[in-house]
């Protein structure tokens, strides 16, 4: 035991001190499904630690050390489950005992000097979580699925990625059961760089391919999310 | 489309993460219960084949539309929850009278 005698109010973070109608909504749902025999709470466990461990550091690695080692950037688009476990993702079983909605397929979509390419799930969703983590909330707007298969240009100027004409932008679209990762051009001044200096800028946007690594920029491009125009049910 | 006044009920308390957080001071980009959440979503499309438990595709499609017309003052994730909380009821996979009787109790527990 120590003495409790240091200010609690500089060194704990502010808490929201009330309990929200979500969070109690959150629980009530859960707990009838459970009581139902839905699914059990070890599995709603499991997937939760799942969902709290993922994030988009595996996926920058493993570009960073792409770009350093050839013959990892062959074995990266040859085989990416094996590139994969690599840097410690294991497709088959993210999560102990696998995730239904996110298997199975996953590919690398190596960039070049005039091919960009930039991943979207123009149905859903679908995002190779297992790599990247969890999907930033614009990714999910019917407005990025919709409008990048149909304006790939338009929507990327809108992160502030202006591509030259003679790039050539490919959208791959997602689903259920083939993932996919965008591996970017190393960018210039990175030169005797180390993998861990190359993975701070391979940001989670890079790897969707709203945006290029560069030198400097460690953080996603931030853009207010909008509203679908045409609302499915409409 | 079917609408369930609890929920309404819910999302016009209007306790939406924006905000507490705002009230609060606090940093976190969203609320904590966002990860049980994904957890649950994850543990419903695992368990789809059972009878009436929508698809994934279906319970994304209906989040879709739900946060655009019934919801659309909510912002993410607490429209990903509630449509949650609409596509079951809508299914009658759980009743609004036993969500109704269960909100409280769980609000109860966590006051104690």
């Amino acid at each position: 035991m120590h003495d409790h005698d240091h200010d609690h109010d500089r060194t704990v973070k502010p808490m929201v001190e009330e309990i929200t109608d979500f969070e109690v909504l959150e629980i009530a749902l859960r707990e009838l499904c459970i009581e139902k025999g839905i699914f059990t709470a070890e599995e709603h466990r499991r997937f939760t630690e799942f969902a709290e461990q993922i994030g988009p550091t595996p996926a920058a690695r493993l570009v960073a050390r792409a770009w350093l080692d050839p013959d990892f950037k062959s074995l990266a688009i040859a085989e990416p489950l094996t590139a994969s476990k690599a840097v410690g993702v294991d497709w088959l079983e993210p999560t102990g005992f696998g995730t239904p909605s996110d298997f199975t397929a996953f590919q690398v979509l190596a960039d070049t000097p005039t091919v960009h390419h930039v991943i979207v799930c123009a149905l859903c969703s679908c995002y190779p979580r297992p790599i990247l983590g969890n999907s930033p909330e614009w990714y999910r707007t019917p407005n990025y699925r919709r409008r990048l298969v149909r304006y790939p240009r338009q929507v990327l100027s809108e992160f502030g990625l202006y591509l030259p004409d003679d790039v050539e932008v490919r959208v791959q679209d997602s689903n259920q059961k083939n993932r996919f990762m965008v591996m970017p051009v190393r960018p210039e001044g990175t030169d005797g760089w180390t993998e861990d200096q190359l993975t701070e800028i391979v940001t989670r946007d890079c790897l969707i391919g709203v945006a290029l690594p560069r030198v400097g920029v460690t953080s996603n491009v931030i853009v207010d999310t909008r509203p679908a125009l045409h609302p499915s049910g409409e | 489309m079917m609408s369930f006044a609890l929920l309404r009920e819910i999302a016009a308390h209007d306790q939406v993460w924006p905000r507490m957080a705002a009230k609060y001071g606090v940093e976190n980009p969203v609320p904590p219960w966002k990860t049980s959440l994904d957890g649950l979503c994850d543990a419903l499309d695992r368990a789809h084949c059972a009878t009436g438990v929508p698809t994934f595709q279906d319970r994304r499609d209906e989040e879709d539309a739900l946060s655009a017309t019934v919801y659309p003052d909510l912002p993410y994730p607490e429209s990903q929850l509630v449509a949650l909380a609409h596509s079951l009821l809508a299914r009658g996979l759980i009743t609004e009278d036993e969500l109704a009787r269960r909100l409280p109790l769980i609000r109860a527990r966590l006051e104690a």
